[in-house]
């Protein structure tokens, strides 16, 4: 349920949020700093692991990365979960984190850089095969 | 190949009852699929709940923080009956293939 209270959380909150909130990314900034705090509590090889997965994750990011702050809080709740049943975080990731990354931004849609511009790409080559065409 | 099968035995073990994450790793391991991890199975319920097959309810646990419990809603049911339906045609495929070539 994680996930998807947090969205609606956006969801209303981006009605709220002024121009200024938006701009600069506080409303971000406020939510980071949230799972800061949620990341100091969980063992050493856990927190490495965190750091791992967000610089697995970060290429998925849109623009301002707003798109990471629900699949991040999931994630975070694995690891807390994971992190209370006594596993290695070895045990829980599988030594794969960037397997498991991006499976993740797949399956959340999120599509990195690099699709972006291969899908631009795509686009405008097909466009100009279309005009070449007629 | 296996992925699908993974989240066709995810959505059974879910069907049987209300389960969390964690519990789901150690069945599907029980049942053989040894090298399953808990990082797996989150990619596949991530899934379910985004193509909304699963309802999840937060429920507080003893110790530690509290856990998402998953059962499987109307579509998830729909979903894991098309799954096995699946998995009859291919299994019985892959069977006669087998007996024809022998």
């Amino acid at each position: 349920m994680g996930v998807r209270i947090i969205k609606n959380e956006c969801a209303e909150g981006e009605d709220k949020m002024n121009f200024w909130e938006k701009i600069t990314g506080s409303d971000m900034r406020k939510e980071l700093k949230t799972f800061d705090s949620r990341v100091k509590k969980l063992p050493a090889a856990y927190q490495a692991a965190w750091e791992n997965i967000i610089a697995n994750l970060w290429p998925h990011a849109d623009f301002t990365g707003r798109n990471l702050i629900p699949i991040l809080d999931g994630v975070l709740g694995l690891l807390e979960e994971s992190a209370s049943d006594g596993q290695r975080v070895q045990e829980v990731l599988n030594d794969d984190i960037k397997g498991f990354c991006s499976a993740l931004a797949g399956e959340e849609g999120a599509k990195s850089f690099r699709d972006k511009w291969r899908e631009q790409l795509n686009n405008n080559i097909s466009k100009i095969l279309g005009k070449a065409g007629k | 190949m296996l992925k699908g099968v993974l989240e066709g035995c995810v959505l059974e073990i879910i069907s049987h009852e209300e389960i969390y994450g964690y519990e789901i790793t150690r069945r599907l391991k029980a049942l053989g699929f040894s090298d399953v991890v808990e990082g797996t199975v989150y990619t596949i319920l991530v899934r379910l709940e985004k193509n909304e097959l699963v309802n999840i309810e937060k429920k507080p646990s003893d110790a530690g923080p509290p856990r998402k419990c998953y059962t499987l809603n109307a579509a998830g049911r729909e979903e894991l009956r098309r799954f096995w339906e699946k998995w009859e045609f291919v299994s019985s495929k892959m069977n006669a293939l087998k007996e024809k070539t022998k």
